[in-house]
């Protein structure tokens, strides 16, 4: 690549100290108290939350000067990106799999898992605020999905300045990536705009010898987000912020030596309206309307251009909802109604497919005296489409002294069987397998069955509902910050119940199955978390990260105990008894993560270093010894090192310019880790009017 | 000093020699007739498949004779991951062979060598009209499928006590279902080739 470019611009940077300027007061430490709003819906500070949160500044995302959300959160404490079929990457928070992460957008949530993972890829972190992470179970605010935890993006919101404002950022980058950002914002007496567009277009790469696939084929998106803010009045006030999002991915596959190729297509839409009521100084109410539409479609055609495969996914959500907000001393009491409305029509679902239900939720946040605040909160949604739910949450924190609090929390959380669980009726062309959801199985078998298409049927009960999964959590934790040192721990434990997996209900007379969804297996995981930030000077922060997994399937436990897994020896091909110590847990799960952050401010040259490492220890993705599970004599990913690196050099301040090393050591595993492309360069500048 | 040091090498050499040679009659004793053999590469083709109506002769094997059959004398038969006995009714498959023994299986959760002794007689099973003995299908009888590499394994631990055609027992485990039974298969393996090491027990009901 320009790698000579990237020297000599190095070059530039470490020989301009000698060129040393007054140093501006660019750098100002930060004392306010820091404010998350995703744990409780209400302003609350860090400190007296008693809910384990991290929170992603907007400065520390553009000190890194990373591109796509996936690239934010794969270097956040606890947080594990997983790479899904399709180049997409989900998160993996306290051990739980990437469908039980909620992830909203300005506190709306996000649609559109076609397989279970929503693709972080999809989001560009160029207008971001901050990242508000809540973890451990949720679903008391935010009902079905909020089992492992919740991630709020939050985006910029548009000031009133009365003077237009203009911001524009290009990035270029390793694989032919492009990201153009602008932002323009205008405002005049009582409303303000903002649009933020993005452009993001890349090659993909690829790890493996194909020469005609790739591991991420190219692809080029665009974000648009015009958001307005109307201030009726001093105490009213209206937002309306928008989201469109197009992709475009070139597809191919090569089934028995033919080479196919199309495309695959997403199309994505979020609106919402929130208006803010300041009835009093004690009373506040919300009217939130949300609406979305996710839509993909993937073809292929053959080698004439005729069609061969198409797959279509359109996913519909409305929710109106209204809150209320009653503040009595520093107590406050809030409540919440609304209702969802889901829809979604796919390739493989007979009809469309339709979910509603009606929640309310309540909240007290409780101070009392001086050091302790009570959090309780509850939810109920009444499901049409399967059972309802009733999701409760305590958390007590207790202000030790100035600096240091405890913080403990139960919660329930739950995750409603999706719509894929429920409706598909999908037949493997090529092996012949079928795949029927749990609401349609019943009739499709029959209807197999009459065919003369069942061998025969294992008689499995439809009669009841399929459950959602659902989790408790526990949380048992301490912050702990004074002058220039914070440290935040937390102990976490969570077992989830019904976990939902497939069984075979009936063979059909080509010798292949006919599987269908169930509630079967139960999981827990539990483990410890640490973050921790060290200000040496005002020009040179440390933080540090590290968790300890342990994620375990408790059917496995039980069966290793009755001494009925075993495993193969690679060498003699005989089978021999696992002891329960062999168990090694869950697949992709590592025991040991941590990360170590540097930010190095030289104000002479407004320059600022940030170096990151990262460190993940050993995980397993596939069983290689016969016995599904994974044990300590399988094969496995071996633990690695990541380092990367970004320069930021303001020039005045409006214009800056970055340089930076994505995995420096270029560290790589072709086979096991997809999502792990290799060194990368990128350089950055932005510009604002 | 070096005397002494020589003395109680020879003895301990001695006592050593001893031990190996008790333990090599202990061998002869017990195994003189039950060895742990292991049939390589009993291959077992089908056509059809992959939607296809499945069909083609199943490749039948003998405990008695270490070998495949085309008589009667067989005990199981082979058809790609299909596996059937020599006892019960048709199940009524495409080119089933006919049965004329009274075999039965019983699956035990084991390592080969700890089966030493004939389970209950009702964990015995045989084939009949739309059932197998052996459970076909990922997961249910000997092996599972990973929908990602299209690999076939053997589950570890899963031993078939079968009751031949002629009413004499023998205890196997399937180790490979591709050729040469390589210890890592990849896509290129070729498969529908099994091997299995069994000990077959002429006369008598413990291993």
């Amino acid at each position: 690549m320009k790698l000579e470019i990237y020297i000599i611009v190095l070059l530039y940077f470490s020989f301009h100290i000698s060129a040393a300027q007054v140093a501006t007061d660019s750098v100002k430490s930060n004392q306010l108290q820091e404010v998350i709003i995703t744990g409780t819906r209400t302003q609350r500070s860090v400190a007296t939350l008693p809910l384990p949160t991290q929170i992603i500044t907007g400065e520390s995302i553009r000190k890194s000067g990373l591109s796509r959300l996936n690239e934010i959160i794969q270097e956040q404490t606890g947080l594990i990106t997983v790479p899904d079929f399709g180049g997409g990457e989900g998160i993996q928070m306290q051990g739980l799999d990437a469908a039980y992460v909620m992830i909203l957008i300005d506190g709306q949530p996000l649609f559109g898992r076609s397989a279970g993972t929503l693709n972080l890829g999809r989001i560009t972190v160029n207008n971001i605020e901050r990242i508000e992470i809540v973890k451990g179970a949720s679903s008391c605010l935010y009902g079905s999905e909020a089992l492992a935890g919740v991630v709020n993006i939050i985006t910029k919101k548009p000031e009133i300045t009365e003077k237009l404002k203009t911001k524009i950022s290009y990035k270029h980058a390793s694989f032919n990536t492009t990201d153009v950002s602008t932002t323009i914002e205008y405002g005049k007496k009582k409303i303000g705009l903002e649009l933020f567009a993005n452009y993001f277009n890349t090659d993909g790469y690829n790890l493996s010898d194909n020469s005609f696939t790739q591991t991420v084929e190219p692809y080029s998106n665009f974000t648009i987000q015009p958001k307005v803010k109307i201030n009726f009045s001093e105490a009213v006030n209206l937002l309306i912020n928008s989201r469109i999002f197009n992709q475009n991915q070139d597809y191919k596959s090569e089934v028995n030596v033919e080479k196919y190729s199309g495309e695959s297509q997403i199309n994505e839409w979020n609106n919402s309206l929130l208006l803010n009521h300041q009835i009093s100084d004690k009373f506040k109410l919300v009217y939130d309307f949300y609406a979305t539409n996710y839509k993909a479609r993937e073809f292929l055609n053959d080698a004439n251009n005729q069609l061969f495969d198409e797959s279509n996914f359109n996913q519909w959500f409305y929710r109106p909802e209204i809150r209320t907000h009653y503040k009595t001393g520093n107590n406050i009491i809030s409540f919440g109604t609304g209702l969802n409305v889901e829809t979604l029509d796919r390739t493989f679902f007979e009809t469309k497919a339709k979910l509603n239900s009606e929640y309310i939720f309540g909240q007290l946040e409780w101070f009392i005296k001086e050091k302790w605040n009570v959090l309780v909160g509850f939810r109920y949604d009444n499901h049409h489409q399967y059972e309802s739910q009733f999701s409760p949450k305590l958390g007590i924190n207790y202000k030790w002294n100035e600096s240091f609090s405890l913080k403990t929390s139960v919660g329930y959380g739950y995750k409603a069987p999706d719509l894929r669980q429920l409706y598909l009726d999908f037949t493997n062309s090529a092996v012949g397998y079928t795949v029927l959801g749990y609401n349609v199985a019943e009739e499709r078998l029959a209807e197999l069955s009459s065919q003369g298409q069942l061998l025969f049927s294992n008689n499995f009960s439809f009669s009841n509902p399929l459950r959602p999964e659902s989790s408790v959590n526990l949380n048992f934790g301490g912050y702990y910050k004074k002058s220039n040192v914070t440290i935040d721990y937390n102990l976490f434990y969570n077992i989830i119940k019904n976990l939902i997996d497939t069984k075979a209900i009936a063979q059909r007379t080509n010798g292949q199955n006919v599987f269908s969804y169930f509630n079967v297996d139960r999981i827990f995981t539990y483990g410890l978390e640490v973050n921790s930030t060290y200000k040496t000077s005002s020009n040179l922060t440390f933080s540090m990260g590290y968790q300890y997994l342990i994620a375990k399937d408790q059917t496995v436990v039980d069966k290793i105990k009755r001494g009925e897994i075993f495993a193969r020896d690679p060498i003699t091909l005989t089978s021999f008894r696992l002891k329960s110590s062999d168990y090694f847990g869950l697949y992709n799960r590592s025991n040991h993560t941590a990360n170590l952050k540097i930010n190095y401010q030289i104000p002479a040259i407004k320059t600022a270093v940030n170096m990151r490492f990262f460190y993940r220890s050993k995980y397993g993705i596939f069983d290689s010894n016969n016995n599904n599970i994974l044990d300590k004599y399988d094969d496995f990913v071996k633990g690695y090192f990541l380092t990367n690196l970004t320069l930021t050099k303001d020039f005045n301040n409006a214009f800056s310019m970055q340089l930076g090393v994505i995995n420096l050591i270029d560290y790589k595993d072709e086979t096991n880790i997809p999502n792990l492309p290799g060194r990368q360069l990128f350089t950055k500048i932005e510009y604002q009017f | 000093m070096y005397k002494s040091f020589f003395l109680k090498s020879v003895l301990a050499l001695s006592v050593l020699s001893l031990l190996t040679s008790c333990s090599d009659d202990d061998n002869n004793a017990a195994n003189v007739s039950l060895e742990t053999k292991t049939f390589s590469n009993l291959y077992a083709p089908q056509t059809g498949g992959q939607g296809q109506p499945v069909g083609g002769a199943f490749t039948k094997f003998s405990f008695s004779q270490n070998a495949t059959v085309t008589d009667d004398s067989w005990d199981i038969a082979f058809r790609g991951t299909t596996i059937i006995v020599n006892g019960g009714s048709a199940i009524g498959i495409t080119d089933e062979p006919t049965r004329t023994g009274n075999g039965a299986v019983s699956i035990v959760t084991n390592t080969l060598d700890a089966v030493t002794t004939i389970p209950d007689i009702s964990s015995f099973a045989q084939d009949a009209t739309n059932t197998y003995a052996i459970p076909t299908g990922s997961g249910n009888g000997w092996y599972n499928y990973n929908s990602t590499n299209n690999l076939i394994t053997p589950i570890a631990g899963k031993v078939f006590v079968v009751k031949t055609h002629d009413g004499k027992y023998a205890k196997m485990e399937i180790i490979s279902y591709y050729k040469d039974a390589p210890a890592t298969p990849d896509a290129t393996a070729l498969s529908r080739y099994y091997t299995f090491r069994y000990v077959y027990q002429p006369n008598g009901t413990s291993f």
